[in-house]
């Protein structure tokens, strides 16, 4: 992999030595064990990893988000602005809240739900619609998918199983450089056993959807 | 069930670790016997996993302590009977720690003793982002900062040997981004140390009264001139010499912690490694003198890369004046660098650039103005605290008088924002009822003073500040939100709860009877359960007017914890409906009381209750006036 990182005086072409993925969404939608599902996948094809995640009082129905960075050579877990190669966001309005991270070659996955925040009509505004929200990122954006993962979890066996579709798609489209079967074993080490065929059933509806996301990228 | 990743002896296996785990690996691998604190983000974790460690490992003897002055006291004591001991907190802690902190640093550490600081550069969970670095030049002893979490467990482990060669204490600072980020670990081994753990007995050391201290303070400044000269030989210290000229000039960077490791990345991104010098710190206090000397005298300009405050930079500063190198080195930092908040990804590329002279376009798509109104943390739903507070606002609205709500640190400061209103100070654990002793001072009847706070608040350091009250006669009402937990930092037992760390039973503190010992009488000491809405506006009435110290416990558990109970029991959550032929679309329910599952249709209007997050706490049947919403009964 070979980024651009400067046009400036000397050109300076560097070899890409790590890969970054941001994931947002709300507290509660499993951003961070997401994360910690991808990271575990990276340690087993080998990668050095990093992640930086928001805990704490943010948490409480506030907006989530974790950097995830891996590679051969990497130390540093915060992401620059412009240097994102994934953002997966697991709701449409965290997805255009960090649209500035996103570069060139940034590719955007958003679960098209909206999950409008309590408290927003007293404090006198109004929330935009799931339309107007699609039209702002189709306007700031070229990469851009979106997918009702929420359904597919769903259509599996449990809304919980939505962190699952989530890492299927990103992994069926074929954009995240991990093996399958590391990302798999590392979402079995996170799931009880009696969730296990629920998740596998997900993990397979996401493949599914993020192939067919391929084809549209192609 | 298995055991944790991070409790396995299996030295060279890579896991992912948080930062805190390796942090707590890093104090199992060391032999430690005590770990003692107080929960706060982003420190938390760390006895958390402790905790989880200690089925396997039970020479573990650790504790949630009541504050972080009693759990540095209690690590401390771990040291004086040669045992290796750990106290935890976050940045403010301590503050609260420092008063045994600065005198226990002239006397030293016997068994190792390392006091982990966690600070939260951006305040992400705090109240203020103040540098702990400052602590060790204060206190002169030694501070460590680790960059990733591999090396935040071996330089924790090494801390704890350094502690003992040096009979110092060690401070082990961290910022948010390590604690709370993860990383490949190799795991190490587990030492065991093998010796006899006592006191001893050693007064002039122990008793820290005028003549002894005066010995003391000699031998603590021998110890860090000491341990100054051996900065150069630290091991996680390096410098990188580069003779390199870039257009000319020959650069160099210091740096530690997380910056050091943003600085690293964003040096090979612009292919710069190997053609800088980089003198990295993993011991940021005191100093590596000659290292440093050596880099000054090595390169023509310096960048400090460091967040907060520029206790680095100064140090350059200061050796380059007794060096003869002032004019021999340029040296900068905060003239490129913030001292706010944290650095985020893109100000290294962009400051980075800027000083080598390397023209820099930002990649990122053009930082448009988005219209998107916040999406701020809340209150859950369910939560009682917010039964607690509308009751407030109910009674304020009815006696027409606007108190001074003076709250305190916990979930409960969510209070703040719309629709409650209803927290008006908040500056550190406990000081509700300190401040609200001072208001007392001040204000008349027509502004009702209360100070509300959370049990696990209360009993950090809300105590003192009640005796206080009774004792000067400083006419306020208490109200200690009881939810049974301290859930802002992961549901942490109490002393209210009589759970121990270790989910043993220990002995529980009823808080009503402490109050009563504190000389609260029965007679202004209220019990009442917090989602009883209409109960609680009465008894909280009386409470309002009555005259003295008082005392109102509103108590419930809190609904996070709540709804795992009922899970664990199989107990059905109770369902909560709107009957929309009575809903007469007031938007009380939504507006005012504001829980979460709470919306309005406005095309209907009519009140919904969103099943998926309603808790059934069946408040909102009692805020509704037209008995719209009912609870179903199969």
């Amino acid at each position: 992999m070979v980024i651009q990182i400067n046009k400036g005086l000397e050109n300076w072409i560097i070899e890409k030595k790590r890969f970054s993925v941001l994931n947002v969404g709300v507290g509660g939608q499993g951003i961070i064990r997401t994360t910690q599902i991808l990271a575990w996948a990276a340690l087993m094809d080998g990668y050095q990893v990093r992640t930086a995640e928001t805990h704490g009082m943010a948490q409480r129905g506030g907006s989530v988000s974790a950097y995830l960075r891996f590679g051969p050579e990497v130390a540093s877990p915060l992401i620059p602005k412009g240097y994102v190669d994934i953002i997966l966001a697991f709701e449409i309005s965290e997805a255009l809240r960090v649209f500035n991270f996103s570069g060139p070659n940034t590719y955007f996955f958003v679960n098209n739900k909206i999950i409008i925040p309590p408290m927003v009509n007293q404090m006198g505004f109004k929330y935009p619609s799931n339309e107007n929200l699609c039209q702002q990122l189709k306007n700031l954006l070229n990469n851009i998918y979106f997918f009702d993962a929420d359904k597919l979890a769903l259509k599996a066996g449990t809304s919980k199983a939505l962190n699952v579709v989530m890492l299927g798609i990103l992994l069926g489209s074929d954009k995240l450089p991990i093996k399958e079967d590391s990302l798999q074993h590392s979402i079995l080490r996170f799931i009880p056993k009696k969730s296990q065929e629920v998740n596998r059933i997900a993990f397979q509806l996401g493949i599914e959807k993020g192939k067919s996301i391929r084809r549209e990228l192609l | 069930m298995s055991m944790p990743y991070f409790a396995e002896e299996i030295p060279g296996k890579r896991v992912i670790m948080l930062g805190n785990e390796a942090i707590a690996r890093g104090i199992l691998e060391a032999g430690v016997v005590i770990g003692a604190g107080y929960p706060g983000t982003p420190s938390s974790e760390i006895l958390d996993t402790l905790a989880k460690m200690k089925p396997y490992y039970p020479h573990l003897n650790i504790e949630w302590s009541i504050n972080e002055k009693v759990g540095f006291e209690v690590a401390y004591g771990g040291s004086m009977s040669n045992a290796r001991s750990v106290a935890l907190m976050k940045h403010v802690g301590l503050n609260v720690a420092s008063d045994a902190f600065m005198t226990a640093c002239y006397a030293g550490a016997r068994g190792g003793m390392v006091v982990v600081s966690a600070d939260d550069p951006n305040c992400f969970s705090s109240q203020n982002e103040q540098d702990n670095r400052y602590f060790g030049l204060h206190a002169l002893i030694p501070v460590f900062e680790p960059s990733t979490a591999q090396e935040a467990k071996d330089l924790i482990k090494y801390a704890f040997e350094f502690s003992e060669e040096h009979h110092t204490i060690v401070l082990f600072r961290t910022t948010t981004r390590l604690n709370h980020g993860r990383g490949d670990v190799m795991l190490g081994e587990i030492q065991n140390i093998d010796r006899p753990y006592g006191f001893d007995w050693d007064r002039a050391r122990w008793v820290c009264l005028p003549s002894h201290s005066r010995v003391l303070r000699t031998k603590l400044l021998e110890r860090f001139e000491k341990i100054s000269n051996l900065a150069d030989e630290f091991p996680f210290n390096s410098l990188k010499l580069s003779s390199e000229k870039i257009n000319g000039i020959r650069y160099g960077f210091i740096a530690a912690g997380i910056p050091y490791a943003q600085l690293i990345d964003t040096l090979i991104d612009f292919g710069l490694e190997n053609k800088v010098s980089i003198l990295k710190l993993g011991m940021v206090i005191p100093p590596p003198k000659k290292l440093i000397r050596k880099l000054l005298s090595s390169v023509d300009k310096i960048l400090v890369v460091e967040e907060l405050e520029p206790i680095i930079e100064n140090i350059l500063k200061q050796l380059a004046y007794e060096n003869k190198l002032v004019n021999e080195v340029e040296i900068h930092g905060k003239d490129y660098f913030p001292q706010q908040g944290e650095f985020s990804g893109e100000i290294y590329l962009e400051k980075v650039a800027n000083f080598i002279g390397i023209k820099f376009e930002k990649n990122s798509i053009p930082d448009i103005k988005i219209s998107l109104p916040p999406r701020l943390p809340v209150l859950c739903p369910g939560c009682s605290h917010r039964s607690t507070f509308y009751a407030i606002t109910l009674l304020e609205k009815e006696l027409k008088l606007k108190f001074i709500n003076s709250s305190d640190i916990g979930c409960y400061t969510l209070a703040v924002y719309k629709p409650l209103e209803c927290v008006d100070t908040e500056i550190c654990m406990g000081g509700s009822i300190g401040l609200a002793n001072g208001f007392a001072k001040i204000h008349s009847t027509e502004n009702p003073i209360l100070a509300i706070l959370g049990d696990s608040t209360f009993f950090h350091s809300g105590v003192p500040a009640l005796i206080n009250a009774v004792y000067n006669q400083n006419n306020i009402l208490v109200v200690i939100l009881d939810n049974r937990s301290t859930s802002m930092t992961g549901f942490q037992d109490n002393p209210g709860t009589g759970i121990k760390i270790t989910k043993e039973p220990g002995t529980r503190v009823v808080i009503e009877e402490l109050v009563r010992g504190c000389g609260v009488p029965s007679e202004n000491i209220w019990v009442e359960d917090s989602n009883n809405l209409n109960k609680m506006v009465e008894k909280l009435r009386e409470a309002v007017k009555s005259q003295g110290v008082r005392v109102f416990i509103s108590r419930h558990l809190c609904s996070l914890l709540e709804e795992r109970e009922f899970r664990l029991k199989q107990i059905q959550i109770p369902v909560v409906k709107v009957d929309p032929s009575k809903c007469k679309g007031c938007l009380i329910c939504v507006n005012q009381f504001g829980c979460p599952a709470l919306s309005f249709d406005s095309e209907e209007k009519k009140t919904n209750i969103d099943q998926e997050i309603c808790r059934g706490c069946k408040v909102c049947i009692s805020v509704c006036q037209y008995d719209a919403i009912y609870e179903e009964i199969n």
